[in-house]
Formats: structure tokens, C-alpha cells, sequence
């Protein structure tokens, strides 16, 4: 084909758009739906999977070390820990600064404080946070091993629940973006049908005179492309729209955000730009590969 | 040209819809295609077109032998034959010269030749003034003119015109039938499907007869005056009265 015939049927296509305009508008409204469905389940998810991360990353593991451990003992110990794999952070974590903690938190039983004296029970410990709570268990043991160490406290019940929580959402998220999808399919398929159908009697023309698939597909295929690309602007700002006044109304849940963690929302200035290119290049081509492949029952004449 | 020889068609519900056909259409003939509804006209124009494939048998049209014809090259086989419906089949959202301009766009013509062929081609069929209308805006006859230079604007070997003035006043028939036979004059084959012998009588030349599959009749007759054509008209008349559903179908 040449240039020039390529650049008519281009052109064809952004005309058909206009003289079809209804049956256009229609496969607009399909993909912009279609779109806002998934992207913003997709949004859901990762935002709830962040939530969980952020949980996470409140998990503490507390490695006590034994008495009377000498101070470069300690700083070894503390080396080897860091220099360990899943972990995150160490802090050590003295036992006078457990005592003074443990003194401020109970001000109010002071007598039993003055009934120690210079004792101080409490004993040396690292406080430390693992990267991935999945292999919590391996971590841990791998903390017990270490010399000098008294005792290793994990909190398997918080990862219990964290990581159910996180297999159950991907489950559910995955199960329903998978029937966004599909319902997108459907509805763009009919819609794209029903747009062929009313265009079959054209189609058939072009076949009596002699025009290839191809050349009866291209301007379907720009049309299709070009409505999908604005059905993914449209979903663009409605996502964004609708992502800021959900995330507005979810920053100012102090109780919640206390639970979570104020990072843990994905701001969208910070995805905007993944999200577009996925919306407007998801729209465009399932636009165009969606009103080509409809053809396909029209074009065998 | 074409050319059928022991050509069958029987489609998958077992109707036998022509039966051992021979038939050849030199280049620059013009024939007349006769016969009643359900008779294996429009099974003919398919298996010309290459719509559907004979059962046995061979079909040549302008030197492609279609059962060797792969689904690639039938495009190119179409873009030599000029096809005329009863139901114009004109695209109504684009004009007059949008809708003949278009057959030289599938075959990737130059867009000179198509601003110098298409004004031509509308002047050949007389419609000058309406280039620039659209379809919804002519009369029957206009549009069947407008499909005529459609299948004439590419120069095509053949045209076939299936029952073309069948949607038409029948003054206009003569007038499209005319043109057709001036455009046959200039060298084009023309293949006129029909099953209104008032126009065979009044032309004649050569007229095949199809009747249940089978060519009953395929010689060249005189016109108006000729015997054959008044018999034509007499079988046709006491076939209907036996089958009176070809009246309707005819109606």
C-alpha cells in the first residue's frame, strides 16, 4: 500500500469517528467504563497492599542478649545482625535506657521502683525490624544461633495475620480485577460489534469491489484506536478525581493512618505518570484491536 | 471471459442449485441472464464472484481459474469485475463521487487519476449536478447510476448487473439498460441478470435461460419482434400459473 493510501485511510477513520458518532460515543462510554474498572481496582489493590506493607513495617523483633555480654561483644553482635539478610533496621537498646522507659511509662508505682534500688533486672537487647515478614521465621532463627543471645521474641501472632490478611486480599483483588477484566471484554466486544453491524452493508461493498481486510480493517483500527485513546483520558481524570477525594477523605482519619502509617497511601503525583501511559495506551489498543476484530464476521464475503 | 464448464453448485442443505453448466461469455458480449426466482441467477453471480465455490467442475473469469484462486487473490479478482445490485448498495454516508471514488482507492490508484477519472465517469451516467449529493438525496434511477459508474470507474473486464432496474420506474429500466449496452459498446463484457422479460423482448441479443439449475436456452434473438421472446413471455406466463409463488417472488 502507498503512503497516500495509508493517509486516506487514515483519514477515513478520524472521519468515520464523526459520521458514526453515536455508535463512536457508544464505544467511548464502554472503554472509558471499562477502563475506570480496572484501573481503579488495580488502584485498590496496590494501595490496600501498600496499607499492609506499611503494617509491616511496624513489626519488632527483640533479640535479648545474655548478662554481663562485654560492650565489643555487643558492637559484634550488633555488626553481624546488620550484616544479616531481611533485615531492615537495628537499634540496641540498653538496659538502662529500658529502665528509664520502663520507669517513665509506670510514674505511677514509684514505690516499687525505690524497692529495687540500684538493681536493675532488665537486661541488654536489639531491637530490630525484618524487610520481609514472610521469612520472619527463618530470620529468627538465624538470630538465635548468634552468640550471647538470651532469647529472640517475635511477634508471630501480628505476622500471622499480616500475611493471611495479604494472601486473602490478593485472592479477592485478583478475582475481581480478573472480572473487571472480563466484564471490560464483554462490554467492549458488543459494543464494537454492534458498531460493525451497523456498518456491515459498507463493509460488504468494500469487499465486492476488490478491497483487502486490510484495507476495510485499518480505518476501524485508527477509529477503534483513536476512541480509546480518549476513553483513557476520560478514565484519567475521573481515576484522578476520584483518587484525591478518597485519599483526602482517608488523610484525615488520624485513627487509621495511626494503624497503617501516613506513608502508606501511594500519593498520585507519584504514579500519575505509569497510570496515564497504562490508560492511554491500554485504551487505544484495546480500542483498536477490539473494533478490528470485529470485522472479522463481516469481512468472509 | 467466462467460461463454466460441467460446473455444479449444492449447498449444504442439498439443494442441487445448478446442475452441469457449461457456459462461456466472450470478451465484449452482452447477455441477458433469465429465469425465474429460485431458478440459480444469483448462485451464478456468487460463484462469479467467487462467493462460494462450485461443486464440480471449473469456473474461469477474466483468465483466473477460480478453484485455484486462493482467499488472498480473491480481492484481485473482484477489482476486474464491476458489480451492479438491484438494491444499489451505495454507501450513504458519502456522496456521489465519494462513493465511485472509493472503488480506485481499494486498488491504491493515484489521487490524480482519481480527480480526472471519477468527474468523467459521473458525465458518462449523466449526474454531473449531483456529485456532491448524497445518496438518501437521488431517485432510484440516479442511484442506480451512481452503482453503474461505480462498477465501471475501474475499468473493469466485466460488469455483472444483478437485476438492476428491479427498483426502478420501468421507463427508467430502458434508460439504464441503454447505458449499460453504450458501455458494453466500448468493449466492457456485460452480464445483465433479470427476470423482466419486457426488457429482453424489447433489446434481445444474446439470452441465456436458467430453469432449475440448468441452462434451458442460450442463443442470440432479435428483439422485440422475435418469436422466442414471445414464447419466452408465454412460458413464463403458464409457468406462473403453475408455481404462483414466482408471481409473488417476482412481485
Amino acid at each position: 500500500m502507498k503512503v497516500s493510501g495509508v493517509h486516506y485511510l487514515v483519514g477515513q477513520g478520524i472521519e468515520n469517528i464523526w459520521k458514526n458518532r453515536m455508535m463512536a460515543f457508544a464505544s467511548f462510554c464502554a472503554l472509558l467504563v471499562s477502563l475506570v474498572l480496572v484501573g481503579i481496582s488495580i488502584l485498590a489493590y496496590q494501595n490496600l497492599d501498600s496499607m499492609i506493607g506499611g503494617a509491616e513495617s511496624q513489626n519488632e523483633v527483640i533479640v535479648y542478649l545474655e548478662e554481663d555480654t562485654s560492650a565489643d561483644e555487643i558492637n559484634r553482635i550488633g555488626n553481624e545482625i546488620y550484616q544479616m539478610q531481611n533485615i531492615a533496621d537495628v537499634m540496641f537498646y540498653s538496659k538502662e535506657e529500658a529502665y528509664q522507659d520502663w520507669e517513665d511509662q509506670m510514674a505511677d508505682y514509684g514505690i516499687l521502683f525505690e524497692s529495687l534500688g540500684d538493681d536493675n533486672p532488665l537486661i541488654d537487647s536489639f531491637r530490630i525490624q525484618v524487610q520481609d515478614i514472610r521469612y520472619m521465621n527463618k530470620t529468627v532463627s538465624q538470630l538465635e544461633h548468634l552468640d550471647h543471645i538470651y532469647r529472640v521474641r517475635a511477634p508471630y501472632d501480628f505476622v500471622a495475620i499480616v500475611t493471611q490478611l495479604r494472601t486473602i486480599l490478593t485472592w479477592v483483588m485478583s478475582a475481581l480485577i480478573l472480572a473487571m477484566i472480563f466484564v471490560s471484554i464483554v462490554i467492549i466486544s458488543n459494543t464494537a460489534r454492534t458498531s460493525v453491524y451497523s456498518r456491515r452493508e459498507e463493509i460488504q461493498i468494500m469487499k465486492y469491489v476488490g478491497a483487502t481486510n486490510a484495507f476495510i480493517r485499518l480505518p476501524f483500527f485508527i477509529e477503534g484506536m483513536i476512541t480509546g485513546f480518549f476513553a483513557g483520558c476520560g478514565a484519567l481524570v475521573i481515576t484522578w478525581v476520584v483518587y484525591d477525594a478518597v485519599s483526602g477523605v482517608l488523610q484525615n482519619q488520624v485513627a487509621l493512618l495511626s494503624v497503617i502509617g501516613v506513608g502508606s497511601m501511594i500519593r498520585f503525583d507519584a504514579i500519575y505518570l505509569p497510570v496515564a501511559f497504562a490508560y492511554l495506551l491500554g485504551g487505544a489498543l484495546l480500542g483498536a484491536v477490539g473494533s478490528a476484530l470485529s470485522t472479522r464476521k463481516y469481512i468472509n464475503v | 471471459m467466462v467460461e463454466l464448464k460441467d460446473v455444479s453448485v449444492t449447498y449444504s442443505s442439498g439443494v442441487d442449485a445448478l446442475e452441469h453448466i457449461n457456459l462461456k461469455i466472450n470478451d465484449g458480449d452482452f447477455v441477458f441472464v433469465v429465469g425465474a426466482s429460485g431458478a440459480g441467477k444469483s448462485t451464478l453471480i456468487k460463484l462469479l464472484l467467487k462467493e462460494i465455490d462450485a461443486t464440480s467442475g471449473t469456473v474461469t473469469v477474466n483468465g483466473y481459474q477460480l478453484s485455484h484462486l486462493k482467499k488472498k487473490q480473491i480481492p484481485e479478482l473482484r477489482r476486474t469485475i464491476g458489480i451492479v445490485f438491484q438494491d444499489f448498495r451505495l454507501i450513504s454516508k458519502m456522496t456521489v463521487y465519494e462513493n465511485i471514488a472509493f472503488v480506485l482507492r481499494v486498488i491504491d490508484a493515484p489521487r490524480k487519476y482519481i480527480r480526472k477519472r471519477v468527474p468523467y465517469v459521473i458525465s458518462l451516467v449523466g449526474l454531473q449536478a449531483k456529485a456532491n449529493s448524497y445518496p438518501t438525496e437521488l431517485s432510484g434511477g440516479e442511484m442506480q447510476r451512481v452503482a453503474i459508474a461505480r462498477a465501471l470507474v475501474n475499468d473493469p473486464a466485466l460488469i455483472i448487473a444483478d437485476e438492476p432496474t428491479g427498483n426502478i420506474d420501468p421507463e427508467l429500466s430502458y434508460e439504464i439498460v441503454d447505458l449499460l449496452r453504450s458501455i458494453n459498446m466500448q468493449g466492457t463484457t456485460v452480464m445483465m441478470v433479470t427476470h423482466e422479460h419486457e426488457l429482453v423482448r424489447r433489446f434481445g441479443g444474446r439470452i441465456i435461460n436458467i430453469t432449475e439449475g440448468q441452462i434451458v436456452f442460450d442463443d442470440i434473438m432479435e428483439g422485440s419482434d422475435d418469436e422466442f421472446l414471445e414464447e419466452l413471455e408465454i412460458s413464463r406466463i403458464s409457468e406462473n400459473l403453475e408455481n404462483p409463488e414466482n408471481l409473488y417472488h417476482e412481485s
